[in-house]
């Protein structure tokens, strides 16, 4: 039955859907060619939303809708997160859109929608609801890639990325059918209850869970399932691409919280052998790869791979503090990649996407104070003390260790320190090379100063960490 | 035994059909080898007691989503010619792969307890017995939220179909002789004056 | 009398011609969709074939949602392509090659 608790737990949601068909109707009849009232109205729906969250945070984990719906700290915390960080998003975006003159109202509507997506994902309980949260985020996602209708760049990006995110899609309701059927379940409480009595049906149970982790790999981004990154990374538009490489990566860690820690935990010991796997390959190939790509957009790809590779060393470390470092770095890393495509947007100009390594050089003449935000975003994306990304990277390996993959924690580190060349060479390029154009930067007063409180808190957080981990840690261990 | 006839027989039918559909040359036989494919699957859930789900495969597969593949390969007319380049060079990969993954996948499948009786044990369900109404009842009670999240996601496919696809409509130039008689002097002329310039 | 395993190998058979399919004809966009169709349709035959061995109606439920999310992931799908088709005048995969790294 329904109840009224029911609907107040699911009242940000409600509150973001209302908002977001709210927003689409004022936008389908506003004049405005520069569609202000449809972004203002958008940032307001992203704010009063994530206010409900944290309102609404539970003292205790509560379920609804027959314990499809699960609310605790971690769904509340991410929430939040991902309500924030997309509100940066919108901002640099609405610059983005504003200088190449292609503004248009359905971007900021599907972005809502994808949020929604990513709620309903982090929030989900049950097989059914992962799935849907997933395809309502992917459906808005492949459609904001092909928005930009002119650019062939853009149509061919989504394209690939609408045929292996489909064929993901596929894979991972191939692997909850085999689930449902050894277990008879869609919820993930009895997934697990179910899969501890069919211990005797190990193979059945396991062949479910390679398909169900192919689905989770693909989304997230793992090596071997990696081939949609650079692609859809390069092509789509910055401002996209900004999106798709922020909040939805916390959604997908999300998703494999729910899915393999909710409703798969007692097969512990196989999907963490797939992880490792997975893992290693990811930070090889998108750190190796990464050093010889010539586009920004496309390194910062490869360097996505390599962070997840990291994300996943979290994962596998199968305990509560393993989780929690995980969530720290999957927010840690959605701050730093926001500020380093916002970069690019910010040295952007119309019909110039400003995407190559060369575009870069000399970046300290022309302006000395973007210059140093991009520096704090490169050491710690590097992982260097005491920025944040620092931190993301230590308590990582200190969970792997701590279970016993010493290691792994070494092939890790080596593979950090590979990366290392690639952003110090972005470094490099702005602080020592001559620039090419003197051109002057265009951008709005609020991207300046949201790019410039986005530089500096990688450094702020990085100073205190220990105020986002218990946080992290309070989400995940209950 | 009719009933495992019956079902060989559209197995058979399906597995032939959706073979076609991957190979043939035409996009156009290949979607209706989709229509024939989604058919007999509809034909099986019969078999398998889905009554509904196999009426709306074919009201909404059948009818309106294939048709809507036919109008796109119809409406672009794409030249054929290129698309078979590849063809024979992946051949042999892509059966290779097919292959090994159907002997692990039929392995698993088939494994004991999927045929032991106790998972296999023949259903009978009365006459009185209402598949739509089960599925009602569950969907609209019990499914209530992912019902809602199903709707917002037929909502974000209509925005994305419209916001790609739809074009200005093209300035026409056609005359509208009503309004070319009503003109007046007025609207075409403006008579300004200006003070004469000083040399 | 049909056994679950009979549907549930048919089911991987569809599977396998999919992702067959999908290597095949890299070139053909539109076959691509088609494949994605078949392989949705394949992970349908399997949720009915356990709802109806189970007796249990959650899985019927399962397809019913499947089966709208796939109608509107092929109609995304199908503009996403006439996007495209109208930017390159091809829907040639192979020409899809603007980006290499």
């Amino acid at each position: 039955m329904i109840l009224q608790s029911d609907i107040v737990l699911l009242l940000p949601e409600i509150t973001l859907l209302s908002l977001a068909c709210a927003v689409l109707i004022i936008d389908t009849f506003s004049r405005d060619p520069l569609r202000n009232v449809t972004y203002l109205l958008g940032q307001l729906s992203l704010l009063i939303t994530a206010i409900l969250v944290i309102y609404l945070y539970p003292d205790e984990t509560t379920y609804a809708f027959g314990n499809s719906f699960v609310s605790d700290s971690m769904s509340t915390v991410l929430k939040a997160v991902i309500c924030v960080i997309t509100f940066v998003v919108f901002l640099y975006s609405h610059d983005y859109l504003k200088k190449h003159e292609w503004m248009k109202g359905e971007y900021f509507v599907l972005g809502l929608f994808a949020v929604l997506g990513m709620m309903v994902m982090v929030s989900a309980y049950s097989l059914l609801i992962v799935y849907l949260g997933l395809e309502l985020l992917s459906l808005s996602l492949y459609a904001m890639v092909a928005m930009h209708r002119e650019s062939q760049s853009a149509s061919e990006a989504a394209m690939k990325y609408f045929v292996l995110g489909s064929m993901a899609s596929g894979m991972l309701l191939y692997g909850i059918s085999i689930l449902y059927g050894v277990t008879g379940s869609l919820e993930l409480d009895a997934l697990a209850i179910q899969i501890s009595e069919h211990s005797e049906h190990g193979i059945l149970l396991v062949f479910g869970l390679v398909f169900v982790i192919v689905g989770i790999a693909f989304k997230l981004g793992a090596v071997p399932f990696h081939m949609w990154i650079p692609d859809v990374y390069q092509g789509a538009p910055t401002s996209v691409t900004l999106f798709i490489s922020s909040a939805p990566k916390i959604a997908a860690f999300a998703m494999a919280i729910r899915l393999l820690v909710n409703g798969m935990h007692p097969l512990l010991g196989d999907w963490q052998e797939i992880l490792i796997i997975l893992s290693v390959l990811s930070m090889a190939t998108g750190n190796i790869i990464a050093i010889s790509q010539s586009n920004i957009k496309r390194m910062l790809a490869y360097s996505t791979i390599a962070h997840i590779g990291f994300l996943l060393l979290g994962l596998l470390s199968g305990s509560q503090e393993g989780f929690a470092a995980a969530m720290f770095y999957v927010i840690t890393y959605a701050l730093m990649s926001t500020g380093a495509f916002g970069i690019v947007i910010l040295l952007s100009r119309r019909g110039f996407e400003s995407d190559n390594l060369d575009d870069i050089k000399g970046l300290a003449e022309r302006n000395p104070w973007f210059a140093f935000i991009m520096l704090i975003l490169m050491f710690s994306l590097t992982g260097a003390p005491p920025f944040l990304g620092f931190w993301a990277k230590w308590f990582v390996l200190k969970e792997v260790v701590a279970s016993g993959y010493v290691w792994l924690a070494a092939v890790a580190v080596l593979f950090a320190i590979i990366g290392a060349y690639y952003y110090i060479r972005i470094v490099k390029l702005m602080y020592f090379d001559k620039p090419e154009t003197m051109t002057a930067i265009k951008a709005s007063q609020q991207m300046r100063f949201a790019l410039s409180i986005n530089g500096l808190a990688l450094l702020i957080i990085g100073l205190m960490p220990g105020l986002l981990m218990s946080l992290c840690i309070t989400a995940l261990v209950q | 035994m009719f009933e495992q006839i019956i079902y060989y027989i559209f197995a058979g039918l399906l597995i032939f059909s959706a073979s076609m559909v991957i190979t043939v040359r035409n996009p156009v036989m290949a979607a209706l080898f989709l229509v024939l494919s989604f058919f007999s699957s509809a034909a099986i859930w019969l078999l398998l007691e889905a009554e509904f789900l196999a009426i709306a495969l074919v009201l909404v597969y059948v009818g309106a989503v294939m048709v809507l593949f036919l109008f796109v390969v119809m409406m672009l007319d794409v030249n054929l010619a290129p698309l078979r380049e590849g063809f024979a060079r992946y051949l042999p990969v892509g059966v290779t792969v097919a292959v090994l993954m159907m002997i692990a996948m039929g392995l698993v499948v088939s494994s004991s307890y999927f045929k032991s009786d106790e998972i296999s044990a023949p259903v009978t369900l009365g006459p009185g017995y209402s598949n739509t109404t089960e599925l009602g009842q569950a969907l609209y009670t019990d499914y209530l939220y992912p019902f809602e999240i199903a709707g917002a996601i037929l909502l974000v496919a209509i925005i994305a179909a419209i916001s790609l696809t739809t074009r200005k409509p093209r300035s026409t130039k056609a005359q509208q002789p009503a309004l070319q008689v009503q003109v007046r002097k007025e609207d075409r002329i403006k008579i300004i004056k200006m003070e004469a310039e000083k040399q | 009398m049909i056994v679950l395993s009979d549907v549930l190998i048919l089911a991987a058979i569809l599977f396998c011609i999919s992702v067959a399919g999908i290597f095949i004809n890299r070139k053909n966009v539109i076959i691509l969709l088609m494949c994605i169709e078949l392989m949705l349709l394949s992970v349908n035959m399997n949720f009915i074939a356990f709802s109806h061995f189970l007796h249990d109606i959650n899985g019927q439920v399962f397809v019913f949602f499947i089966l709208t999310v796939a109608a509107a992931e092929s109609a995304i799908g199908l503009a996403i392509l006439v996007v495209l088709f109208r930017n390159r005048q091809t829907i040639n995969v192979d020409d899809l090659d603007t980006m290499k790294g």
